[in-house]
């Protein structure tokens, strides 16, 4: 492991300034539990390290009047225990719960599962399925994107040399809401998602489906929605034979690949069975909110 | 209790010496050495990304400039040694030559300042190659038209050693004839037949492979390594690879160590080390990385194994023909034939008529060293299965068709050895007693299907080596063990400590054990094949028992008496026939000084030192005249026997497996330290629940997929039972020749645990697995299947 320089600012003014004058050949360390693995292994070997542990407002979670923000440098062990997150909002603690080991969580952060752009990262999907939105800051100023627009390859975000995300911001879930995400792996959390399901389902008081979000890891070179699928159930009641149709539409249209995990074809059954169970146990948390 | 009783350890669970070092941090293993050098250059070596290719061009040069490099290796250079097979040392550690035959293979080896220069030198090594066909499966690199692992113009050919080579890649065959099989099965009410395939595995020790080599002015070399076998593996090679080494240059020190399970029983690292210290006349320390300990360090042997069974309707099995090819993986040299494997075929049932066909193929994929069960993890996975689709075709049960076909005390086995020792059929009793095996499982109407499932499991061990002992008898009475045994976490300081203690009967604090360093320590070969407690056991045994005689005779000088009148025991000399009645061991010994003359006899500060050395009898030559049928009434040395029994849970939707609850039987002799005989059942019964439903090497491209702990996936406490649900017992069969009647047991655990989930798995949901690991993909596809059939 070697690099050139290495930063730690302590305002988010001054990460972005370095930032645009380092250039490209940068990398933020935000807990390191990817980062410094591919350091030491020389698969990356950037010129620069910037450190964001020294910027307390990033760690920062609140509640505020258009929803829940929490701060890109939040911890996952404190995310997945976070009195905040209630009801719906419960899928962002599942998902943070869901990543690895206890060791790993206590380290590793929300804002670094989504800027390493994994597509099998356990945050993301309970996120985009709540219509999280990244709020990044940068030399030009301040943007925000929706999610689920964040990544753009296995590993690429839309975040320029010069900007950094510091915070997502959850909107409120009406009534009737259920949220539900599911890892799918061999050995518990603490491995890596073969697939991870997203489900998000709010119900009318005729229980029949007013808005329905499906997000699938680990299938494709991003988290990804599944349109189809959500148009399919749109609008009607619940049932086993309906489910059952949206989780195929979900196994057809996603891409994944073959790799030391699962092969492409034991995703797309997966993606079948984990859909099944997501979307009728979101349907009963609906029940519950 | 009397004395005598005070002091036999054999049998009790006597606390492991190592114990507080290991938990405190405390213990030295061969890495806390780097720190004492000064002058240490760390070793990185360039590895082949393909895995069969020409080396059209190696251009190092840029490499051997940058400032910090001490040297490089490369495989022309005229100082490697065994360089002599054209295209690439036949030791597998040296970096190749003109070719490369697996993805994992050395290439350039630096040793450098640190270990980032010596990645940065690496990167800077330009190779050109071209790549050649490769073959990974074992099945397709058999037939006679396979793509040839080596490039036969480059003049190595399969049947090294004289082997008549029968395909481009086998590299050698056993075969047996055992009765008349044809005759036997044209006599069968019920013929059953399968092919099975047992996969790829690493060892996944904890503690990476590697060793500092410690140059000596004048040309020696001190290695601390972690190594198995400081004579007879480590020092044994340096000497035969390095000529200008004569053994009084090598000294060879194994430190604690974190676990081999059969991985290190090739010298993998200290080769390399040794002639980069003989190059530099500096320290190397070279230390694999965990993805080399998966692409460069020794797998198991994978084993195709098709067998057929043929048995009367009362369920005796009268006939058993087996084909069985073991994959050595990208092995130049070596000495695999089928004989390992098909071992565990011939040891656990009394089958009158046997046909052996048993060969070894090499493929593109890392060479092979035993892995814990040598190969019989692997074959007995068919024989087990098998027997249990012969029950249901009998419509007997599990436990009823094994009892009645096991080998008994006394009686041959098909290789023509009498059987002296097998605890198996209590061991097979408890376990389907243990896990209720006639009591069906509760079904509950969800996604998870019940099932259960047993299986048994024998091990030969090696009449190969010798072990030596020597036994201090220090002036205060105390007592030292000198061996060169391996400790691998198995806990044998411990045990061989309890023998001393019995032999002297003596309290055990009294007793130490200094291990494995050549210049301190005698000779033992190596710690594999369970050997350990019955082969270097036997030797300190006689050791002691050579230093009490000793001891005899000089306290019998003393008061005047024959030896015969002396007993030995609580550390003194007791005699009968005396005035006096007993004297003390301590002072046996004379104090003496500067000034004393005539200074003979036993003096302070002067051990009396027992000598032990122990070899197992010889096999009887397995070729020749009066053996063409491959039989021979002494293969092996004695054999360990287990029993497994597990209730599992399947789940129909994605295939997973969970143990619920394991019963483990070890047939072990009579054992020593209980305590750690049931520790040693307890991991291996994990490591095996690994390999059986978890880990494995997958290829793409002729390379392996999963290098690294997260995708080589061992199994973790999620995978294990609860502790209430994980059992196990030792239901020892005496050896008569082994130590206190012990006999060695950490293999035979690992062997039945694959078959037994299988049984299970079938049990809840009608499908039978063949392929090993029987990974959730594999089972889901095999549930698929049967859901498509049965739709028909």
């Amino acid at each position: 492991m070697k690099f050139n320089a290495y930063y730690e600012p302590k305002t988010v003014e001054e990460c972005v300034q370095i930032l645009s004058e380092q250039g490209s050949d940068v990398k933020m360390l935000a807990g390191g539990t990817d980062l410094v693995i591919r350091l030491r292994s020389r698969a990356l070997k950037p010129k620069t390290v910037v450190s964001l542990n020294a910027i307390p407002e990033l760690s920062e979670v609140s509640l505020k009047e258009d929803g829940l923000y929490i701060g890109a440098m939040a911890r996952l062990m404190d995310v997945s225990k976070s009195e905040l997150l209630t009801g719906a909002w419960k899928i962002v603690k599942t998902g943070a719960g869901n990543v690895s080991s206890m060791q790993v969580r206590n380290i590793a952060t929300l804002g670094g599962n989504s800027c390493n752009a994994s597509p099998s990262a356990d945050t993301v999907p309970g996120l985009v399925v709540s219509g999280a939105i990244a709020n990044i800051v940068g030399k030009n100023g301040n943007r925000s994107v929706l999610l689920e627009e964040f990544f753009t390859g296995p590993g690429k975000t839309v975040l320029a040399d010069d900007e950094m995300l510091v915070s997502f911001k959850i909107p409120k879930y009406a009534d009737k809401t259920g949220a539900v995400y599911k890892k799918y792996s061999i050995r518990g959390d603490t491995d890596i998602a073969i697939i991870g399901v997203a489900g998000k389902v709010t119900l009318n008081a005729q229980d029949e489906v007013v808005d329905v979000k499906i997000a699938l890891g680990g299938v494709a070179p991003t988290v990804i929605r599944v349109p189809k699928a959500e148009a399919l159930l749109s609008g009607k009641k619940l049932t086993d034979q309906l489910i059952e149709e949206a989780a195929v539409i979900a196994s057809e249209s996603c891409t994944p690949i073959t790799d030391a995990r699962a092969t492409k074809e034991y995703r797309k059954e997966m993606v079948k069975v984990w859909v099944r169970h997501v979307l009728k146990d979101a349907a009963q948390e609906a029940q519950k909110n | 209790m009397s004395d005598c009783e005070k002091t036999n350890y054999i049998g009790k669970s006597v606390q492991r010496v190592d114990v507080y070092e290991k938990a405190t941090g405390k213990a030295k293993y061969f890495e806390d050495y780097q720190v004492q050098y000064r002058d240490l250059l760390h070793v990185k070596v360039l590895r082949s990304p393909h895995a069969h290719a020409k080396i059209v061009s190696i251009d190092a040069s840029a490499a051997e400039a940058l400032p910090g490099v001490a040297t490089v290796v490369k495989g022309s250079d005229p100082d490697i040694a065994w360089a002599d097979i054209p295209y690439a040392s036949s030791y597998y550690g040296n970096p190749a030559k003109d070719e490369v035959i697996w993805a994992g293979q050395a290439v350039v080896a630096v040793a450098a300042e640190s270990i980032e220069i010596a990645e940065q030198a690496l990167e800077l090594v330009k190779v050109v190659y071209e790549e050649l066909p490769y073959v990974v499966d074992q099945r397709e690199a058999f037939k006679a038209d396979a793509v040839s692992v080596t490039s036969p113009e480059l003049g190595i050919a399969a049947g090294y050693g004289g082997v008549q080579p029968e395909g481009p890649n086998v590299m050698g065959s056993y075969k047996l004839t055992h009765g008349d099989v044809e005759k036997a099965f044209a006599e069968a009410d019920v013929i059953v037949e399968e092919e099975y395939q047992a996969g790829k595995k690493s060892t996944s020790q904890i503690e990476c492979n590697g060793s500092i080599v410690e140059y000596h002015e004048g040309g020696g070399v001190t290695i601390i390594t972690n190594g198995c076998g400081v004579h007879g593996v480590v020092k044994n090679h340096i000497l035969t690879m390095y000529p200008q080494l004569s053994s009084n240059k090598v000294r060879v020190i194994q430190p604690v160590t974190g676990g081999s399970f059969g991985n290190r029983l090739f010298p993998l690292v200290e080769p390399l080390a040794v002639l980069m210290a003989l190059r530099t006349k500096r320290t190397v320390s070279y230390v694999l990385t965990r993805k080399e300990m998966y692409t460069s360090s020794p797998s198991n042997w994978p084993v195709y194994t098709k067998l057929k069974l043929g048995a009367k309707k009362d369920g005796t099995i009268i006939a058993e023909k087996l084909e069985l090819v073991e994959d050595a993986g990208a092995q130049i040299r070596g000495y695999f034939d089928g004989r390992l494997s098909s071992s565990g075929l011939m040891c656990v049932y009394n089958i009158p008529n046997v046909q052996c066909d048993s060969y070894a193929v090499r493929t593109n994929t890392m060479p092979c060293a035993p892995y814990r069960g040598l190969g019989c993890a692997e074959s007995e996975w068919a024989m087990e299965n098998l027997i249990d689709v012969l029950a249901e075709k009998l419509d007997m049960d599990p436990l009823e068709i094994r009892l009645k076909n096991i080998l008994k005390k006394g009686e041959t086995n098909p290789y023509g050895e009498k059987v002296t020792s097998i605890g198996l059929g209590r061991c097979l009793e408890a376990v389907a007693d243990a896990i209720n095996i006639d009591e069906p499982c509760q079904q509950d109407g969800g996604p998870w299907k019940y099932g259960k499932g047993i299986a048994a499991a024998g091990k030969q061990n090696t009449p190969l080596g010798r072990a030596e002992a020597d036994c201090l008898v220090h002036s205060d009475g105390s007592i030292e063990l000198l061996v060169s045994c391996d400790e691998q976490g198995m806990g044998v300081q411990t045990t061989l400590r309890q023998m001393a203690a019995t032999e002297f009967q003596i309290d055990i604090e009294k007793v130490k054990v200094t291990r494995a360093d050549t210049a301190i320590t005698p000779y033992d070969n190596f710690g594999a094949s369970s050997r350990t407690t019955y082969t270097t056991g036997n030797a300190v045994i006689i050791a002691c028992q050579d230093a009490i005689d000793q001891l005899k005779e000089a306290a019998g000088r003393k008061v005047g008496l024959a030896k015969k009148q002396v007993t030995i025991k609580n550390g003194k000399a007791y005699f009968v026939g005396s005035n006096i009645e007993s004297i003390d061991i301590a002072d046996l010994y004379e104090p003496f000084s500067f000034f004393t003359q005539q200074t003979w006899g036993l003096l302070k500060g002067t051990p009396v030192r027992g000598r032990g050395v122990f070899c197992p009898a010889p096999a009887v030559e397995w070729f020749g005249p009066g053996h063409e049928d491959g039989r021979t009434p002494r293969m092996w040395n004695w054999y360990q026997y287990s029993a497994f029994g597990a209730e599992v849970a399947v789940n129909e939707e994605t295939g997973q497996i969970k143990i619920l609850k394991l019963m483990s039987t070890a047939d072990t002799g009579n054992p020593i330290n209980p305590k750690l005989v049931e520790g040693q059942i307890d991991g291996g019964v994990i490591m095996a629940l690994g390999f059986s439903i978890m880990d494995h090497h997958m290829f793409q491209d002729g390379k392996m997929m999963n290098p690294n702990m997260s995708d080589y996936r061992l199994p973790t406490t999620l995978e294990t039972p609860l502790q209430k649900n994980f059992m196990r017992a030792i239901l020892p069969d005496p050896l008569p020749d082994g130590p206190f009647n012990a006999k060695g047991m950490a293999e035979s655990i690992m062997i039945p645990v694959g078959p037994a989930i299988a049984a299970a798995i079938y049990q809840a949901i009608g499908v039978r697995p063949t392929e090993m690991p029987m990974t959730a993909e594999r089972v889901l596809k095999l549930i698929k299947d049967k859901e498509a059939s049965d739709a028909k």
